[in-house]
C-alpha cells in the first residue's frame, strides 16, 4: 500500500515538475521571441509617427543630445503624413515596387522552369555522376555570394548583360539552392510509385506531370516561399550589377532615404514587409515541410 | 483552404490596391511637375532703346514785373499761349490806376516842396554868411588903409621935422623943442605901424571866422544836397516813384492794356483778375531766342546704355516734331543720372515735356537668350534643361548654371560662361518656380 501510495505522489510531482517547466519554458520563449522581433514592432510605430516626434525620439543617435534613443511603440502625435506621402506622392516607391514584383516574379518562374526539371532529374534518374553533380549543385548553394561576384561579372559582361535587369534574373534562375530543396521533395516519393507508373506505361513525362509535381509540391511550395523571401528582399546582387536606378528593386530604395526621412522609412517598411508576409503566410505549411525535407535523408 | 483562400484573396487586393495608387502617385507627380518652355542660346546682337521722360528746362525766360498796387481788371493770355510783339497781356482798373497815380503825384509834390525849402534855406544862410564876410573884409580894408595914410603922414610930418632940424647953435629950448616934437612923431608912426599891424591881425581873424561862417553856410547847403543825393534809397524812391508815374501816366494812356514787348509764348502765368499786384513777376514766357535744355532722370542700369555725345531722338507728346540732339552730359546725382540736352534755340519752343528715345545695337554675342530666361539667385543664372536618369527613368531635370550677363534688353540678354553650348536647352518660361535639380516637363 505505501509503495501504491508513494508512486502516485511521485507521478504529480512530475507532473508539476513538467508543467512548471513548460511554463517556465514558454515565458523564456515569449522573452526571447519578443526581443527578436522588437524591431519588427518598432515599425509601425514609426510609419505613423511624426516627423518632428522620430527626430526628438532618435536625437542621441543623431548626436543631437546624449543618453539612449527613447522609442515610443505607440506615438505621441501620430500621423498618415508618411503614408499619404508614399501612397500618394512617391511615383517612385512603386515603380521600384513592380520592378521588384517583376524582377522576383521572373526568377521564380525561371527557377520553375530550370530548377524544377533538374531537382526531379537528380531524384528520381540514376545516371553516371549524377552524385557528382548534386555534389557540385550543393558547393555552389554553400557558395556566399561575394566568392562569385567577380566570376559572375565577369561572364555578364561577356554576355553583354551586366546593367541590364536580366544580370540580376538570370544568376538567380540559375541558383541552386531551390532545387536543392525541390529535390528533396521529390525525394520523399517512393521509388515504388515511379516504378509502378513505368510498368503501367506513363511516359517520364506523365510521371513527372501527374506523379512527381503533385507529390512534391510541397517542396516546390518551400523553394518558392524560401526563393520568393530571398530575392525580395535582394540588396547584394542590384547593387552591384545594375548600373540605373530605373531598374532597381525596392531593396535599395530605403537606402537612399536620409535619416531626416526615418518616419516614411518606416512607412516604406511597412508596406515592403505586407508581401512577404502574404507569401509567408500561404506558404508557411509548405515551408516548415520544405525545411524538414532538408533535414531528412532517404 | 478557407484560410488560404482569403489570404489569397487579400494579396490579390493589396495588389491591386497598388496597381491602382501607382496610377494615382504618377498623376500626382506629373500634375506637380513644372511645365517650361526651353529655347537654345543664339548669336546675336543686343539691341537697347530706351525711352524717357524728359522735361524742357528754360535757361533764360522772359519775366513780366507786375506793376505794384494797381489792381488787375482782366487777364488776357493764358499760359502755352502764343504771343506777338504788342499783344495785351493784361488790363489795369483804370479807375484805381487813377487814384493811385494822383496820391503818387500828390505824395511827389510834398517831397519837392520838402527839397525846395530845405534848399532855398541853406541858400540864404551861404548869402548871408557871404555878405558878412565881404562887409567885414571891407571895413578891416577901409581902416588899414586909414591907418596907412596916417602912417604915412607921419612919417611926412617926420621927414618935414628933420629937415626943421636946429641950428646947433640954437638955444637949448629950441633943441628940447624939437627932441620932444621928434619924439612925438616917432611915437606917432610907431602907433600906426601897431594899428596897422593890429588892424591886419584883426582882418585876419575876422576873415578867418567869416570864412568859417561862410563854410558853416555851404555846409548846411551841402547837408541839404548830401542829405537828398547821399541816399541811394531815396533816390531810388523818388526815382522809382518818379519812373512809376511815367509808367503809370503811358498805361493810363493806352487805357490800361500792357502788352507785350516781343513775340513768344506764354510759360506761365501768376496773375488773377480783381487781384492788386505786387513786385514780383506776374506772367513768363519765351522768345524764340531763349536757350531749353532737355533733361531727364536715368537709372543706374539704363546709364550703361547712354554716352555723353549719343544721338537721340526726341518728340513731343500732341506733336509730330522730332528731333535729333545729341546728349551734352551726364550727371551721377544720389545714384541715379541726369541726362541733360542743349537745344537748339527754335526747338521745343513752347514745350515743357517730351519724350527722349535712345537705340543702340551691340556687338553680336555668342550667346543670347530670352530675357526672362535669366534668373537673379545671389548671382545671375539659367537654368539648364538636361535629361537625368533617375529611379522613374530617364526626366527633364533642371540645372542652374551661373552666367555673367554681358548685355540686355527688355526681350533678351547676352550670357557668358566657359560651359555654356549652343545646343543647350535654355529655360525660358516655367509653369512654377524652378531650383537646382527640380525635374520639369516641357510643354
Amino acid at each position: 500500500m505505501g509503495v501504491v501510495q508513494i508512486i502516485p505522489g511521485k507521478i504529480e510531482n512530475r507532473k508539476k515538475k513538467k508543467k512548471k517547466n513548460a511554463w517556465l519554458a514558454t515565458v523564456i520563449c515569449f522573452l526571447t521571441a519578443f526581443i527578436i522581433c522588437l524591431p519588427l514592432l518598432m515599425i509601425p510605430g514609426g510609419a505613423f509617427a511624426d516627423s518632428s516626434e522620430i527626430r526628438q525620439m532618435l536625437s542621441p543617435v543623431l548626436g543631437e543630445s546624449g543618453g539612449y534613443a527613447d522609442w515610443h511603440m505607440l506615438p505621441f502625435y501620430p500621423t498618415i503624413e508618411h503614408f499619404h506621402r508614399l501612397l500618394v506622392g512617391s511615383p517612385a516607391f512603386y515603380k521600384l515596387f513592380w520592378n521588384t514584383v517583376g524582377m522576383t516574379a521572373a526568377i521564380l518562374a525561371g527557377q520553375l522552369i530550370v530548377g524544377l526539371p533538374s531537382a526531379w532529374a537528380f531524384a528520381a534518374f540514376t545516371f553516371k555522376g549524377r552524385d557528382f553533380l548534386f555534389g557540385l549543385y550543393v558547393v555552389l548553394m554553400l557558395l556566399p555570394f561575394q566568392v562569385m561576384l567577380l566570376p559572375q561579372y565577369i561572364v555578364l559582361q561577356q554576355l553583354d548583360l551586366y546593367g541590364s535587369p536580366l544580370s540580376v534574373i538570370l544568376p538567380a534562375v540559375f541558383s541552386t539552392f531551390p532545387v536543392f530543396i525541390m529535390y528533396r521533395g521529390f525525394t520523399q516519393i517512393d521509388s515504388e510509385i515511379l516504378e509502378a507508373a513505368r510498368l503501367d506505361g506513363a511516359g517520364e513525362m506523365q510521371i513527372f506531370l501527374y506523379i512527381g509535381l503533385p507529390l512534391g509540391r510541397m517542396g516546390i511550395h518551400a523553394a518558392m516561399v524560401l526563393s520568393f523571401l530571398e530575392y525580395w528582399n535582394l540588396v547584394e546582387q542590384p547593387m552591384a550589377f545594375l548600373e540605373e536606378q530605373k531598374d532597381w528593386p525596392l531593396s535599395l530604395y530605403l537606402p537612399q532615404l536620409g535619416i531626416d526621412q526615418a518616419g516614411f522609412a518606416f512607412a516604406v517598411s511597412v508596406v515592403v514587409l505586407i508581401p512577404a508576409l502574404f507569401v509567408f503566410a500561404l506558404g508557411q505549411d509548405a515551408l516548415e515541410e520544405g525545411i524538414t525535407y532538408t533535414g531528412t535523408k532517404k | 483552404m478557407e484560410s488560404k483562400k482569403k489570404l489569397w484573396r487579400g494579396f490579390a487586393i493589396f495588389m491591386a490596391v497598388m496597381l491602382v495608387m501607382t496610377f494615382v502617385s504618377r498623376i500626382v507627380y506629373v500634375n506637380r511637375l513644372p511645365r517650361v518652355h526651353w529655347a537654345n542660346p543664339t548669336a546675336a546682337s543686343i539691341t537697347n532703346k530706351l525711352t524717357a521722360e524728359v522735361t524742357v528746362e528754360l535757361v533764360n525766360s522772359e519775366a513780366v514785373t507786375g506793376m505794384e498796387g494797381l489792381l488787375v481788371k482782366r487777364v488776357c493770355v493764358a499760359a502755352g499761349e502764343q504771343i506777338d510783339a504788342g499783344t495785351v497781356l493784361y488790363e489795369i482798373d483804370t479807375e484805381d490806376l487813377q487814384v493811385q497815380l494822383a496820391g503818387l503825384e500828390a505824395e511827389e509834390q510834398v517831397w519837392q516842396d520838402q527839397v525846395s525849402a530845405q534848399r532855398g534855406e541853406a541858400e540864404r544862410e551861404m548869402v548871408r554868411a557871404q555878405e558878412d564876410y565881404d562887409t567885414t573884409v571891407a571895413e578891416l580894408d577901409r581902416k588899414i588903409a586909414d591907418e596907412t595914410r596916417l602912417l604915412e603922414d607921419a612919417m611926412e610930418d617926420l621927414d618935414t621935422h628933420m629937415f626943421r632940424l636946429p641950428k646947433e647953435d640954437a638955444p637949448d629950448e629950441v633943441w628940447i623943442a624939437w627932441a620932444d616934437e621928434r619924439k612925438r612923431i616917432d611915437r606917432e608912426i610907431e602907433e600906426r605901424k601897431l594899428a596897422i599891424e593890429e588892424a591886419g591881425f584883426e582882418k585876419e581873424k575876422v576873415l578867418k571866422e567869416a570864412g568859417r561862417e561862410i563854410e558853416d553856410a555851404k555846409s548846411a547847403q551841402n547837408e541839404v544836397e548830401g542829405a537828398y543825393s547821399s541816399s541811394y534809397s531815396a533816390i531810388g524812391q523818388v526815382q522809382a516813384r518818379q519812373n512809376k508815374i511815367e509808367s503809370w501816366k503811358g498805361i493810363l494812356e493806352d487805357g490800361g492794356r500792357i502788352t507785350a514787348e516781343q513775340e513768344g509764348t506764354v510759360l506761365e502765368v501768376m496773375l488773377q483778375s480783381g487781384v492788386r499786384m505786387g513786385t514780383e513777376a506776374v506772367m513768363r514766357y519765351a522768345n524764340a531766342d531763349s536757350s531749353r535744355i532737355f533733361r531727364t532722370i536715368i537709372t543706374q542700369e539704363q546709364k550703361s546704355m547712354v554716352h555723353t555725345g549719343d544721338t537721340v531722338k526726341l518728340s513731343f507728346p500732341g506733336s509730330s516734331e522730332e528731333v535729333g540732339e545729341t546728349i551734352d552730359s551726364i550727371v551721377q546725382e544720389n545714384g541715379s543720372y541726369t541726362v541733360t540736352i542743349w537745344l537748339e534755340p527754335a526747338v521745343a519752343v513752347g514745350r515743357t515735356e517730351g519724350i527722349m528715345e535712345l537705340t543702340s545695337t551691340s556687338e553680336i554675342y555668342d550667346f543670347v537668350v530670352p530675357r526672362q530666361a535669366v534668373h537673379n539667385d545671389g548671382g545671375n543664372c539659367v537654368y539648364v534643361l538636361e535629361e537625368k536618369k533617375g529611379i522613374l527613368g530617364t526626366e527633364l531635370s533642371i540645372t542652374s548654371m551661373t552666367v555673367r550677363l554681358l548685355d540686355e534688353n527688355e526681350d533678351n540678354a547676352a550670357i557668358a560662361d566657359e560651359l555654356l553650348t549652343s545646343d543647350m536647352k535654355i529655360v525660358t518660361q516655367s509653369s512654377k518656380e524652378l531650383s537646382n535639380g527640380t525635374a520639369v516637363m516641357e510643354y
